[in-house]
Order: C-alpha cells, then sequence, then structure tokens
C-alpha cells in the first residue's frame, strides 16, 4: 500500500497501535513503523500532534510518568477509542471486500 | 546524558512556538530516537543529524500541531456557524428598524464583528501555535463581548419577545457557551 493512503488511515493506525495496551509517543511511532513495515513515511514529529488530536476526541488519554528522569507522556485507549476503533475495522472490512469483489469480477464477455 | 546543540537548538526552536508540555513530549520522543541511532552504531553527531531528519523539520512539526490545536478548531467552527447567527441577529435588527437606533449601537458591534471575523480567518490559515491561539482567544473573548451586548442592546432598545429575538439569543448563548469550552480547550496544551 502506498503512503498516501496510509496517511489516511492514520487514526484508524494509532488506535490499533494502541489496542494492546498503553503506549508513549515514541512507542506508538514504533509499532506503527512495524505493522506498516516502514511503509508509513511521515515525519515522526507529526504523530504527535495526531496523538494530542485523538485525545482531544476523547478516543485516548493521556498522561505523564517520570522516567530515568525524563517526563514521558502515555497514551491509552477509551471506551470510546475502542468502539471508533472497532468501527473503523468494520469499515475497512467493507471498503475491503467491495474493492476486491470488483477488482476479481469475471471479464464481461466481449460481443464481437 | 547531554543532548547533541544539534537537538538542543532543534528544541529551542520548537520551544518558541508550542507550548511546553508538548515540547518536553517531543524532547522524550527525539532522545529516543536519537538513543536508537546510536544503539545502531552512529556517532552522536551522526545520530542526531538522523533523528531530526526523522522528526521533520520544525516549521512542519509546528504546522502540524497547529492543524490539530483546539484553537484551529475552534476558529473554523465559529467562522462556519457565524453565518447562522449573523442571519438571526440581521432578521431582528431588520424587524426592529435597527437603522434608527443610536449610531453607536450600528457601528461599534459592526467594527468588532469585522475584527473577530478577520483575527478567526487568520488563525483558520495560520501555520502558527500561538499566532493561531493567541488570534483565537482574542477573538473568543471579542465574540462573548459581542454577544453580550448585542443581547444587552436588544433587551433595552427592542424589548418584544419575538421569534427572530428567541432565535438570535439562543444562536447568541450557545456561541457563548461555545466560546467559554473554547477558551478552556485552548488553555488545555499549555498545562498538559
Amino acid at each position: 500500500m502506498r503512503a498516501e493512503e496510509l496517511k489516511g488511515h492514520l487514526d484508524g493506525l494509532l488506535l490499533a497501535a494502541l489496542e494492546d495496551g498503553p503506549r508513549h509517543g515514541y512507542a506508538v511511532i514504533e509499532a506503527l513503523r512495524q505493522s506498516t513495515g516502514g511503509q508509513l513515511d511521515l515525519p515522526t514529529g507529526t504523530i504527535y500532534p495526531a496523538l494530542r488530536r485523538l485525545e482531544h476526541a476523547g478516543l485516548i488519554t493521556g498522561s505523564w510518568s517520570l522516567v530515568a528522569g525524563r517526563q514521558r507522556r502515555e497514551y491509552r485507549l477509551t471506551a470510546a477509542g475502542r468502539r471508533a476503533l472497532s468501527g473503523k475495522r468494520a469499515d475497512w472490512h467493507d471498503f475491503a471486500a467491495m474493492i476486491s469483489a470488483a477488482l476479481e469480477a469475471e471479464p464481461w464477455p466481449n460481443p464481437a | 546524558m547531554a543532548e547533541p546543540r544539534l537537538i538542543s537548538n532543534y528544541l529551542a526552536e520548537l520551544s518558541a512556538q508550542l507550548p511546553a508540555p508538548i515540547v518536553i513530549e517531543l524532547a522524550d520522543g527525539l532522545y529516543q530516537t536519537h538513543q536508537r541511532y546510536l544503539s545502531e552504531g552512529l556517532d552522536p553527531g551522526a545520530a542526531a543529524h538522523a533523528a531530526l531528519a526523522e522528526f521533520g523539520e520544525p516549521q512542519v512539526v509546528v504546522a502540524a500541531f497547529t492543524r490539530a490545536s483546539p484553537a484551529r478548531r475552534a476558529a473554523r467552527t465559529l467562522l462556519a456557524t457565524g453565518p447562522l447567527a449573523g442571519a438571526c441577529w440581521a432578521a431582528v435588527l431588520i424587524t426592529n428598524h435597527a437603522w434608527t437606533w443610536p449610531v453607536t449601537a450600528r457601528i461599534l458591534p459592526a467594527a468588532a464583528l469585522i475584527t473577530v471575523v478577520a483575527l478567526l480567518a487568520s488563525a483558520a490559515r495560520s501555520p502558527y501555535y500561538r499566532t493561531t491561539s493567541r488570534a483565537v482567544v482574542t477573538a473568543c473573548l471579542g465574540l462573548t463581548t459581542l454577544d453580550a451586548t448585542v443581547l444587552t442592546t436588544t433587551a433595552v432598545l427592542a424589548p418584544a419577545l419575538t421569534w427572530p429575538v428567541i432565535l438570535a439569543a439562543t444562536a447568541s448563548t450557545a456561541r457563548i457557551a461555545y466560546t467559554a469550552r473554547a477558551l478552556h480547550a485552548i488553555q488545555g496544551p499549555l498545562t498538559r
């Protein structure tokens, strides 16, 4: 899949990266890198505002902790975030099934 | 471990535009990215270069935070809903022959409204976080003052409770409540 197409699904990918438990920003980016096979070609500094946007939307919550003398912000999915992730998965499956059906359909017989 | 000067300069550039909690979070991510490149065998300078290249130019990061900011959302929402509130008030002004009202009751709100719209329009497009936040805070305060003023002026000069007045008063009250929430949200990233 192209990087541009992946960017269109960034919110879903970020929510999925937090599905297994809380992660801080860098860990989310690493999870995203692994889940997309390194295909997401975004400056990593722009992932953090996306996390803040999801937090403002109530889909994730952030909290600070102190790790090795450094302040670190950790994010976790909220109940609304889990519902949003389920919705995005369902939408994606429907969309993928529709495109698959269209692309794999038998060609129409040539009338000639 | 001390950060290389390259990273310190980068964070200083971000600090000039973004709230401190956001810069602290970015500093942690940048530190970990730098550590990863060090563990891959790069020398500190090359690791800093690689980490910064991965993070993106400061203006790109600032613009991304600005696009996702509560101030940008508030500016766009107020600009989108403004015509509806404006139409409600236009109906009130026309049905109450507002052109007969004192000049100050007509000119001052119009001038304030033009200023507010200009501030919101600039905030809806600016790539600068602090500029956007300041513009929207000023616009929200101005809009609240404006709504309170037109509500009071109408109560004094056109006290009859007609449908246009009820609709306009409801629109202004809803907008006052929204701007209060928006101001609270804009303060959020400054503190958490």
